[in-house]
């Protein structure tokens, strides 16, 4: 049996632990191809006008399936306690599949952690078993996927970057035996050049299915690279998002949005990092709250910060603009420890 | 303390009420307006929904009058709605309002948090005992409001003197502002009822009866469904164009859901609405979603004639709705429009779809009624 699984949306957070599921049930998992052209136009043309960005490139992964029995579109709608996913992700098998109408028939099974480990497994247990996969093999892929989950979480927070973790998770529950391949990634780590000047840290914030989509972000994340060291979420200590979190008068409900926030928060007030950058994509309702907390955070700070909207039509001229002149005041501004007068003649000594 | 909230609708009747009856002051924000959306939406996050704009504009004008404590109800997602209340806070606060939000929810899923809430705003000179005969009070009153709405709604397509039904509508709802006898709510319905039973058999009695409006199901998102100023006041005009309207969400419903947890059962019970859905939304997926999707369902068995959905710009849950009401209209065979709106909707933009919708619903009438079968098959052939 083969199962499609869209490279899209919850791909960039939760495939690890999907992979790991139905690779201890002996099922083969085909993702769609990464993003390309005419994914992303098969998309535009299929899903609702007014949805997001992502939710439109899923739609062209779906499309883009062939050759697999089943299109699996999980409906995510809680992967921890007290929180909840996007609302579009509790919409998804029902919204989605019925913009694109192929003739591969939908699975689909509802994770919610709210209600505890044992109601999630349930759910498990409910849809192997219709896959004809017995009880205890499916109890021991859930714990399996677990571990992959975590193992894709922690070669994240050593700097691997995202395509990388993801084979080096893979592999190292398939082919290699497991510390080999933690050795593989710290040697693989993103390196800053020694005999370089000291490059201005900027860190990234947005939500995964954005910052790691690298057709739709026009590779955002090696352009800023280039030029700059760069934090990002996955990279920051759970720890640390937790405790910037303490202050709010309302907890977040949403996981993403607490994770951004969080992480932003604590970007906020590390002396490493000289400018924040929210990638956004248009008509994110959850960044619609987030990324104004975050603003008004950064605001108080003066720490410079700089919004960018995806939607299908960004153009990379404008993106590349965009970032050299946030990065080129945030260089000036680190030379001339922000003493730039706010009118006449420009200090800048160079 | 000088208690505010932000409108919706006829909400403000309501909660007026409640705060008057238990010695709170209260300031009714000045009804929205234009000028209300503007001052909101320039504090307001660029990618807010239209309701948290007009929310902001209700609180800065409010405060010109003196409010300085806002009462709000909050939520635990996924809607970002139960944001709302904390997150306006801030902006006004970061703005130069020095406002206390209060938000009526369970903090942390604690009830005695809730109650603190409670206490605070309604004050130590109210028993507990007074404060739920209150609530329970201001609930039979949205009950009646939600009635005479539902009159009027049948009274504009069928009264030949549109402003004559309009000024009745205004009248009943100034005399429920200040009612506070369940009989005098029972006596205003009953009023509303006689006088447009009485200038229906006038007319009847002048020109014959005329034939039955279409009728059209209104659905979506709760607060544009429920505040004529958001939604260019649609009910109106579909109203006045010769349209009976049915509304999924009313207030009454709402509060008997959320306040009294089902154990009221409001003028229009939301009850059925998510299994009516199941079949094409199995799942809740945050504000009103899944009732959107199942009302649509109901409207179709009930034989309306077509649906409308409205929602805000970027409404998450709403835009999971529309991308499913497609099936529902093919399924169903029923039409359905879907309409957005945020702060640069034109009324007369609205009012363009509404008359074209409207005129596509009475066409297939009329084709229904009177092309012959034998006739459409055979177009079917060619």
């Amino acid at each position: 049996m083969k199962i499609g699984f869209p490279r899209a949306l919850y791909y960039f957070d939760y495939y690890p632990f999907w992979a790991g599921f139905f690779y201890n049930l002996d099922i083969e998992l085909v993702t769609s191809e990464p993003t390309h052209r005419g994914i992303m136009e098969s998309g535009l043309k299929m899903a609702h006008d007014e949805t997001c960005l992502p939710v439109k490139l899923l739609a062209g992964h779906i499309n883009s399936l062939k050759d697999v029995d089943y299109i699996f579109l999980p409906r995510m709608v809680s992967v921890e306690e007290k929180t909840y996913l996007c609302p579009k992700f509790l919409g998804i098998p029902e919204s989605v599949s019925a913009a694109v109408d192929g003739d591969i028939p939908v699975i689909t099974v509802t994770i919610n952690w709210r209600e505890g480990q044992n109601q999630v497994l349930k759910a498990l247990e409910a849809f192997g078993l219709k896959l004809g996969k017995g009880k205890a093999m499916i109890r021991n892929a859930f714990q399996e996927a677990l571990k992959w989950q975590t193992m894709y979480g922690e070669l994240r927070r050593s700097g691997e970057d995202f395509e990388e973790s993801l084979d080096l998770c893979e592999k190292s529950f398939t082919i290699l035996p497991r510390e080999t391949s933690l050795k593989l990634a710290k040697t693989n780590q993103y390196k800053v050049c020694e005999n370089r000047e000291p490059r201005p840290g900027i860190a990234l914030v947005g939500h995964a299915y954005l910052v790691n989509e690298r057709y739709a972000n026009l590779d955002l994340v090696n352009k800023l690279r280039a030029n700059v060291d760069l934090k990002l979420i996955e990279e920051t200590e759970t720890k640390a998002v937790e405790n910037s979190l303490k202050g709010l008068r309302k907890k977040m409900f949403w996981s993403q949005a607490k994770k951004i926030l969080g992480a932003g928060y604590s970007y906020v007030d590390d002396e490493t990092v000289d400018g924040v950058i929210y990638l956004s994509c248009f008509g994110c309702g959850m960044d619609s709250v987030s990324q104004d907390m975050l603003a008004r955070r950064a605001r108080k700070a003066h720490k410079p910060y700089m919004v960018i909207t995806l939607d299908e039509h960004s153009g990379e001229a404008g993106l590349v603009t965009r970032i050299e002149a946030f990065v080129d005041m945030i260089v000036r501004r680190i030379e001339n420890e922000s003493n730039l007068s706010a009118y006449g003649k420009c200090l800048d000594n160079n | 303390m000088k208690v505010t909230f932000p409108h919706m609708g006829n909400v403000w009747i309501i909660i007026k009420t409640l705060f008057e009856m238990l010695n709170v002051e209260v300031i009714v924000p000045p009804l929205t307006s234009k000028k209300t959306l503007d001052l909101g939406t320039k504090i307001s996050p660029e990618s807010a929904c239209l309701p948290f704009k007009i929310n902001l504009g209700n609180y800065i004008e409010a405060a010109q009058e003196g409010a300085d404590t806002i009462a709000i109800t909050g939520g635990i997602g996924p809607c970002r709605f139960g944001y709302y209340g904390e997150l306006q806070r801030q902006i006004l606060k970061d703005a130069g309002y020095s406002y206390e939000a209060v938000i009526l929810e369970p903090p942390d899923g604690s009830i005695p948090g809730l109650l603190k809430r409670i206490r605070y705003l309604a004050g130590n000179h109210n028993s507990w005992g007074r404060i739920m005969k209150t609530i329970y009070f201001a609930y039979q009153k949205s009950v009646a409001i939600d009635r005479v709405e539902d009159l009027i709604h049948a009274a504009r397509p069928r009264l030949e003197n549109k402003p004559a039904t309009e000024l009745l509508y205004q009248k009943a709802l100034a005399s429920l502002v200040s009612v506070t006898s369940y009989r005098g709510l029972e006596e205003v319905v009953r009023s509303v009822q006689q006088e447009i039973a009485e200038r229906q058999a006038v007319q009847n009695y002048q020109s014959g009866s005329g034939s039955d409006p279409l009728r059209i199901g209104i659905v979506g998102e709760i607060y544009t469904i429920l505040d004529p100023f958001s939604s260019a006041d649609i009910e109106k005009q579909l109203g006045f164009l010769g349209a009976e309207v049915d509304r999924s969400i009313y207030l009454s419903g709402w509060v008997g859901k959320h306040v009294f947890q089902g154990l009221a059962k409001g003028y229009r019970s939301m009850k059925s609405y998510p299994r009516l859905a199941k079949p094409y939304l199995g799942h809740f997926v945050g504000g009103h979603g899944q009732e959107t999707v199942g009302s649509a369902v109901k409207f179709a068995q009930k034989g309306y004639d077509g649906i409308i959905q409205i929602l805000p710009l970027t409404c998450m849950p709403e835009i999971v709705a529309a991308g499913i009401l497609p099936r529902i209209q093919e399924a169903c065979n029923i039409p359905v429009m879907t309409l957005t709106v945020d702060e640069h909707t034109g009324n007369a933009g609205i009012q363009t779809r509404l008359e074209a919708f409207v005129d596509l619903l009475e066409r297939s009438n009329c084709l229904r009624k009177k092309v012959p079968k034998e006739l459409v098959s055979l177009e079917r052939m060619c």
